[in-house]
């Protein structure tokens, strides 16, 4: 990376600057409203990938290895776009959601969520990587990116770390909507089961990475099939944001 | 006037026929550098000897002395005879010996271009020689600007970047998806030279077992001890197949040695951890369809070859660059040792000033004696700030110079306007202060480091 470490150093302070402007806002909707703009799901998405851009800007310090911002950053403007066109209202928490629960639901998900994107990316480089050794043909990723062994290490920390907060933040939601069910009449709340859209992909989240650090452990699954996983795991977290969020589930909509 | 003044042999001038015949060891470095400073033409020296060059960087008054003097050293001192010696040395003075050795410290000038030991190997060199004295102003700077272009090069460029060797590009594959090797076995198939020289790199990276096998089991035996491994016998690879995560295969065998329904066999036993197999046998030792297994990674010598010519592409391709680096350092260095020249003027005006100054404050002392100590310390401060405002631009100009001649002139001039020859800097000059305007002469010190 000598060639371009003064580039580097700039795009890192460019993504330090716009984070620090992101958390101003954030900042100033919680202000705002009393509580972190986690309502709806497009507030969920902009502190999701304020929650991304700092795990990231962590393990970039860290490990001083800057390849992998090459592929975050790109994905973390193209969610962004979102919040940033759309000029959505700050929404203010209604009743059902003014409970403990609420922050500790939705923040063990978000920051799974960050988890799994990180760990998505570090999927990718490996398989990029992992091509290249496999074809003979070694040269861009091989000059950029650390060991496949370090690449397999920092995914299955990611994952292991993700999986945790998914865990968390499911159970606590199931325990909270059972409660919630027998306070409130509000049919949203009532009309929430294993069935609603949201909720299912969460649990088949849940399902696929726990699928995974299984056959990762117990049945001998080697750095390539798990880097592929953490592709689709991934894949499904954004289908749970993006169109689910946005058109089908009728009852999580908050 | 003296002056940086540099003569060597390398490997573009000599065949090593000669270079091992004038190699100065380490030991009798010192004996060299003492013998080399009670020469008369050369006051301060430096020599670098590596396998590839011999070099001496003296300071001298004149190039053409020290060129003569220094040929009758080198042959004198290893017994060869000059006239043999004579066509393969070069002599370079001033600003090209300098760029010489910045890029000799860059890698540029070495066989294989960009390879690291040479910045460490003129590092030593150079503190031998001040460690024994043998350095003065002039080479002091010179070695450190050429540690800075050396440096630069290295983190500028990628001029030292990527394996140039088949067996080091082999070590950093296996590196590239082990992580560190400290955990991992190797296997040697073959108990030849290639695999001897890849089990050298390997074991640096301290792999954690060196497992050697070969037909004849004598051969592995020995090479075993050579290289602080273990000898197997030839029946059990399969075995070690299994356990063993890096393979170099090197045999003479005509028939392939590892099969692909062997490795696929081992794979399960291995559960699918990867498998680095180096076949540099020619004709191969493996059979290329093993390199279709998902956790295989199989090179052969062409793929490994490509691997280091692609490498020595790219370092060529920043040679360019390095070079213009080579040449700002280059320049940096001739812009201080410009500045030198005019330092005993400089020196000396600023002395004439000063003297003036502290006359006028004696010849006043009746009239200051009046003043409080404070105001006296006023007028202290106030006139000495009034000569440094007068004396900084005509310094910075003076520094500036960049021709000896106008130096001389300019050096010529001051000392008729202000009769600089009464002030005591221009009679007593340390010998460090170069060169002087011609009405004063340069005495000669023995060397100060």
């Amino acid at each position: 990376m000598k060639r371009s470490s003064r580039g580097g150093r700039t795009a890192t302070s460019f993504l330090v600057a716009a984070t620090l402007v992101h958390t101003f806002i954030i900042g100033m909707q919680t202000t705002e409203i009393g509580h972190l703009p986690l309502v709806g799901t497009t507030g969920a998405l902009s502190v999701f990938v304020w929650l991304s851009s700092i795990a990231y800007l962590y393990t970039e310090t860290t490990s001083n290895e800057r390849s992998m911002g090459v592929f975050i950053a790109p994905l973390l403007v193209a969610l962004q776009i979102i919040p940033t066109i759309s000029r959505y209202e700050v929404a203010v928490r209604p009743p059902v959601l003014e409970s403990p629960w609420f922050v500790l639901h939705i923040s063990s998900l978000l920051f799974a969520y960050a988890s799994f994107s990180v760990a998505c990316v570090i999927g990718i480089t490996y398989m990029l990587l992992f091509k290249e050794l496999k074809a003979k043909h070694v040269g861009f990723f091989y000059n950029r990116l650390p060991s496949l062994q370090i690449l397999d290490v920092m995914n299955m920390r990611a994952i292991t770390i993700g999986w945790l907060f998914l865990t968390i933040g499911v159970i606590v939601g199931g325990v909270w909507a059972l409660q919630a069910q027998a306070e409130f009449d509000d049919p949203r709340v009532q009309a929430m089961s294993v069935l609603d859209p949201k909720i299912f992909i969460a649990l088949l989240c849940w399902v696929v990475y726990s699928f995974e650090l299984y056959a990762r452990r117990s049945v001998g699954w080697t750095g390539w099939r798990t880097a592929k996983f953490s592709i689709i795991g991934f894949a499904i977290v954004l289908l749970n944001f993006l169109p689910v969020g946005y058109f089908l589930t009728r009852t999580h909509n908050f | 006037m003296s002056q940086l003044f540099l003569l060597g042999i390398n490997h573009h001038t000599a065949p090593v026929s000669l270079r091992e015949r004038l190699d100065f060891s380490k030991r009798d470095l010192s004996e060299t550098l003492a013998a080399l400073s009670t020469r008369p033409a050369c006051s301060e020296a430096v020599v670098l000897s590596t396998c590839n060059r011999v070099e001496l960087y003296v300071r001298c008054d004149n190039p053409s002395h020290a060129r003569a003097e220094l040929t009758n050293f080198l042959s004198d001192f290893h017994g060869v005879d000059p006239a043999a010696l004579t066509p393969h040395l070069y002599g370079l003075a001033s600003n090209e010996a300098a760029q010489h050795l910045f890029r000799v410290a860059a890698g540029l000038d070495s066989l294989v271009v960009g390879e690291p030991q040479i910045l460490g190997q003129v590092k030593e060199a150079y503190t031998t020689a001040s460690e024994l004295g043998c350095t003065g102003s002039l080479l002091n700077k010179l070695f450190h600007c050429s540690f800075a272009a050396g440096k630069r090069v290295r983190s500028e460029t990628e001029l030292g970047e990527g394996a140039v060797s088949v067996s080091y590009a082999a070590v950093a594959l296996a590196r590239k998806i082990f992580g560190s090797l400290t955990e991992h076995d190797v296997l040697l198939v073959g108990a030849g030279e290639m695999s001897e020289l890849t089990a050298v790199h390997l074991r640096a990276q301290q792999v954690r077992r060196i497992v050697v096998t070969n037909r004849t089991a004598a051969h592995a035996d020995a090479l075993a001890g050579k290289i602080g491994g273990e000898a197997l016998p030839w029946s059990e690879i399969q075995q070690v197949l299994a356990t063993t995560d890096v393979v170099v295969s090197a045999t003479g065998s005509p028939e392939p040695i590892i099969t692909r329904s062997q490795v696929e066999a081992v794979m399960r036993a291995r559960r699918n951890r990867p498998l680095f197999i180096m076949d540099i046998a020619v004709p191969r030792d493996v059979e290329a369809s093993a390199g279709t297994i998902e956790q295989v990674f199989l090179y052969n010598i062409d793929d490994l070859q490509a691997i280091v010519s692609e490498n020595l592409a790219r370092r060529s391709a920043q040679i360019k660059q390095a070079e213009v680096i080579v040449a700002e350092e280059v320049s940096g260095f001739m812009t201080w040792l410009r500045s030198r020249r005019a330092v005993p003027t400089v020196v000396a005006l600023r002395q004439r000033f000063e003297m003036i100054r502290q006359a006028e404050l004696k010849r006043l002392e009746p009239k200051l004696a009046s003043l409080a100590p404070g105001d006296r310390a006023r007028v202290e401060d106030v006139t000495r700030l009034i000569v440094e405002k007068l004396l900084s631009t005509p310094t910075e100009r003076l520094k500036e110079l960049s021709n000896a001649e106008t130096v001389h002139m300019y050096g010529r001039a001051l000392n008729q306007l202000f009769d600089l020859d009464s002030s005591p800097v221009l009679r007593e000059r340390p010998d460090d202060q170069a060169v002087a305007p011609p009405t004063s002469s340069v005495q000669k010190t023995p060397v100060t480091s």
